[in-house]
């Protein structure tokens, strides 16, 4: 099965500052990567190298058999979902409704499957009460939300996103991971740029780690967020669940909310036990 | 060049379009922009900052690139006015409004090329202006590269959603058109924006800024700039008489 | 002494019906760091502009209640608020992050050594002195997110007002905020932050305010972020949300070391 996305050796720089050096990496279809590190490790560069908004220095970037380095981003935009930083000033369109159908517009995709396409990415932020709205009339965080439903209607086989979640609340963060989940589901790889580790445990399986350009780290997850030392030189926190799981003790060392909620009642009921 | 007196840099815009006009055409007005093509053409590196963070600097590279871009700059605004003074008027009329025009044009493109917003306030709070009056006008000047990132930042969001900006007539418009309101419909909604945010940097009416660094201001240079405007009256009076 | 204090304050923004901020009571003083919680749109990002005398006065819209601050305008000795938006709060008018941080003391018009100890000062405590010479423009998110920080700071508020201020920020650098949010506090200025981030507050916050639709639906010490009715609301600290989805009785605890406290004592 061809990757969605793979990296070979990938460097870059903006001048003489490096940026990425020799990035190697794949991801298959559905898997769910969370590339992090400090700011300034080069999170943001990979991203719009893997947009195609820019060419990397050296070595090359695939996107299941296309090469980016043959195709403009509006080609891409066919296999390659992206928000970036700043996302709220990706908007450009009068309505949210509007803002989001562009990109299957400009695809050329038929009205009905438009519709639906739209219809759908709304619905999976619940964005369907601010669909009439102007962009510009909403919070960041509904604006956020609008530029990541812009994404979603493309349904493409590689999402890759810029910090989808900062400053937004709990609920907010659900509506953004169980998007995502969907999507992954479906095929969808996901590249996901993020500070939140927390939000990262819940969706994410795969940690790609950033230092300085270099990949320092490409393990999974939920071992990472478990082993606190290693994180602390990767400019890395445990998020509390997994702090709290190691605290305690929980068996499996489960980093997500559900699991650690599972675990401590099975553990709290067995402790019982005895003394009931 | 960068590093002249921003009033300096001002005024010689100022005559170059003064004396395209005041000059008898077409010599006049072709000599005032043999000037400002020479001037633009030395710009050199040293363009001003991008106003807007994720862009990654100007990255400018020294020597003859930015002048020549500055020319570029300055001939592709002046194109279309070309065309419609050739189809309302004789040559003659053409030639001589087509060369003041151009100059207007050329020594625009370069003054924004040159000269540095930043530098500008600095040297107007220094002349004893309110901060607020002196961002007014920088920022009139500097629109024009905020414009061009936050255009950019559109264009790629634009093509990363499948928009291409490239191929024939047709799908250019299309691309222009899908660029155009939203620019001019985001933009201002960024004045709210940036009106809170002045506010809380202490930009408010009659703030009497301290000048932090503010630009050398040599005899000479002053000496020029009288010179220059001395020039200015002394060609209205030779046109008056 | 820094004090702030609202009574009975509403806000509509311009033309709309429906109060941002509905019959909030509220008051703060120096040495004091008070954490609005609440869903996106539950008010805080006005309580802040209300707060820092840009709502209405800037934003436009109608006010109700009494909005009380002992202290100057902005910036010296007054208020001062870092946006949500850091890319919209620079001022475009620096080459140099020196001079981004210095633009805020500038335009209070202080004597230039003054304005050099302030932004020094402020660069060092938001870690980036080392980026003093760099363009503003080639910033990353979370560096440009530090020099508004640093800018806002270097002015010397007396009341100090955040909305997300650990959004863009690495976990390093949230935990760098953090620390310097209570050491303002310790030197007395007011403190006021909307955040998201629930997890940092129990070590952060004097006094948790949860907004809902506008209104201050309950004040109290951070331990708020461990009741029932807050976990329900999305509101609780990650620990107390998973100690009551386990069906463990309550009190929930609201940090690792709680439930520690409270696993040991069981």
């Amino acid at each position: 099965m061809t990757d969605a996305l793979r990296l070979e050796r990938v460097s870059f720089a903006y001048g003489d500052v490096t940026a990425l050096a020799e990035v190697s990496f794949a991801l298959g279809p559905g898997e769910r990567a969370a590339l992090l590190g400090r700011n300034g490790a080069g999170k943001s560069t990979l991203v719009r190298l893997v947009t195609g908004l820019r060419r990397p220095a050296a070595g090359s970037i695939w996107v299941e058999d296309w090469d980016t380095r043959d195709r403009p981003p509006e080609q891409l935009a066919r296999r390659v979902g992206s928000m970036f930083q700043y996302a709220d000033q990706q908007l450009f369109a009068r309505t949210v409704r509007d803002d989001v159908s562009f990109g299957p517009r400009a695809l050329g995709f038929a009205a009905p499957e438009v519709q639906q396409r739209v219809g759908r990415a709304l619905a999976a932020l619940g964005l369907e009460a601010h669909a009439a709205h102007h962009p510009y009339d909403l919070p960041p965080a509904f604006r956020k939300l609008a530029a990541l439903a812009g994404a979603l209607a493309l349904e493409p086989r590689l999402l890759v996103l810029d910090e989808p979640t900062a400053g937004l609340d709990r609920a907010l963060r659900a509506r953004v991971a169980s998007a995502l989940l969907e999507r992954a589901a479906a095929g969808a790889a996901l590249l996901v740029v993020t500070h939140d580790l927390a939000f990262a445990a819940e969706t994410l399986e795969r940690a790609l780690v950033l230092d300085r350009g270099r990949l320092a780290c490409d393990e999974p997850l939920a071992g990472l967020l478990a082993a606190p030392p290693r994180l602390e030189p990767l400019g890395l926190a445990p998020p509390a669940v997994a702090a709290l799981s190691r605290a305690l003790g929980l068996p499996g060392a489960p980093v997500r909310e559900a699991d650690a909620a599972r675990a401590l009642a099975r553990v709290a009921a067995g402790r019982r036990a005895p003394l009931d | 060049m960068t590093r002249l007196h921003p009033f300096t840099l001002l005024a010689l815009a100022a005559a170059l379009v003064a004396l395209a006009w005041l000059l008898p055409a077409p010599w006049g007005a072709a000599g005032t922009l043999a000037v400002a093509a020479v001037l633009a053409l030395f710009s050199g590196a040293g363009l001003t900052p991008g106003a807007s963070p994720g862009s990654t600097g100007t990255g400018m590279s020294p020597g003859w690139r930015p002048g020549l871009v500055v020319l570029r700059t300055a001939v592709v605004t002046a194109a279309p006015f070309w065309l419609f003074l050739f189809i309302l008027h004789d040559v003659s009329t053409t030639v001589a409004l087509g060369l003041r025009i151009t100059t207007m044009v050329a020594s625009v493109v370069w003054l924004v090329a040159v000269l540095a917003p930043a530098r500008l306030v600095e040297a107007m709070v220094a002349a004893g202006w309110r901060a607020g009056t002196a961002y007014l006008f920088a920022a009139t000047l500097s629109a024009v590269p905020v414009l061009k990132a936050r255009a950019q930042r559109i264009v790629e969001a634009q093509r990363c959603r499948g928009l291409s900006p490239r191929g024939g007539l047709g799908p250019r418009v299309r691309a222009l058109r899908a660029l155009a309101l939203p620019l001019i419909l985001s933009a201002l909604h960024e004045v709210d924006e940036r009106a809170l945010a002045l506010e809380s940097r202490g930009l408010v009416p009659g703030a009497r800024r301290t000048p932090l660094a503010p630009p050398p201001d040599r005899g000479a240079e002053r000496a020029v700039r009288w010179a220059l405007v001395a020039l200015c009256v002394a060609a209205l009076v030779w046109r008056l008489a | 002494m820094t004090r702030l204090s609202l009574e009975h304050v509403s806000f509509w923004y311009p033309a709309t019906d429906t109060p941002a901020l509905a019959d909030v009571s509220l008051e703060v003083a120096g040495g004091e760091v008070v954490a609005l919680v609440g869903a996106v749109g539950a008010g805080a990002s006005t309580l802040l502009l209300v707060a820092a005398d840009l709502a209405p006065r800037v934003v436009g819209g109608r006010l109700e209640g009494a909005v009380d601050f002992r202290g100057r305008g902005n910036g010296e000795g007054g208020r001062g608020i870092v946006l949500p938006t850091p890319w919209t709060q620079v001022s475009g008018m620096a080459f140099t992050v020196w001079d981004e941080v210095a633009f805020g003391p500038a335009n209070l018009g202080w004597p230039r050594e003054q304005i050099t100890r302030h932004v020094d000062r402020a660069l060092a405590r938001l870690d980036i002195a080392a980026l003093r010479a760099r363009e503003p423009a080639t910033l990353s998110g979370g560096e440009l997110q530090r020099v508004i920080i640093a800018g806002i700071l270097a002015m010397d508020p007396a009341l100090v007002l955040f909305d997300e201020p650990t959004a863009e920020l690495d976990p390093a650098g949230a935990r760098m905020l953090w620390r310097l949010v209570r050491s303002l506090a310790a030197e007395g200025k007011a403190v006021i932050v909307a955040t998201s981030d629930l997890d940092a507050l129990p070590d952060v916050a004097d006094r948790v305010v949860w907004l809902e639709q506008g209104r201050a639906k309950k004040i109290g010490p951070p331990a708020l972020l461990a009741e029932d009715a807050l976990c329900a609301a999305g509101l609780g600290t990650a620990v107390a949300v998973v100690w009551r989805a386990g069906g463990l009785p309550r009190p929930y605890p609201l940090t690792v070391d709680d439930a520690v406290r409270l696993w040991r004592h069981r």
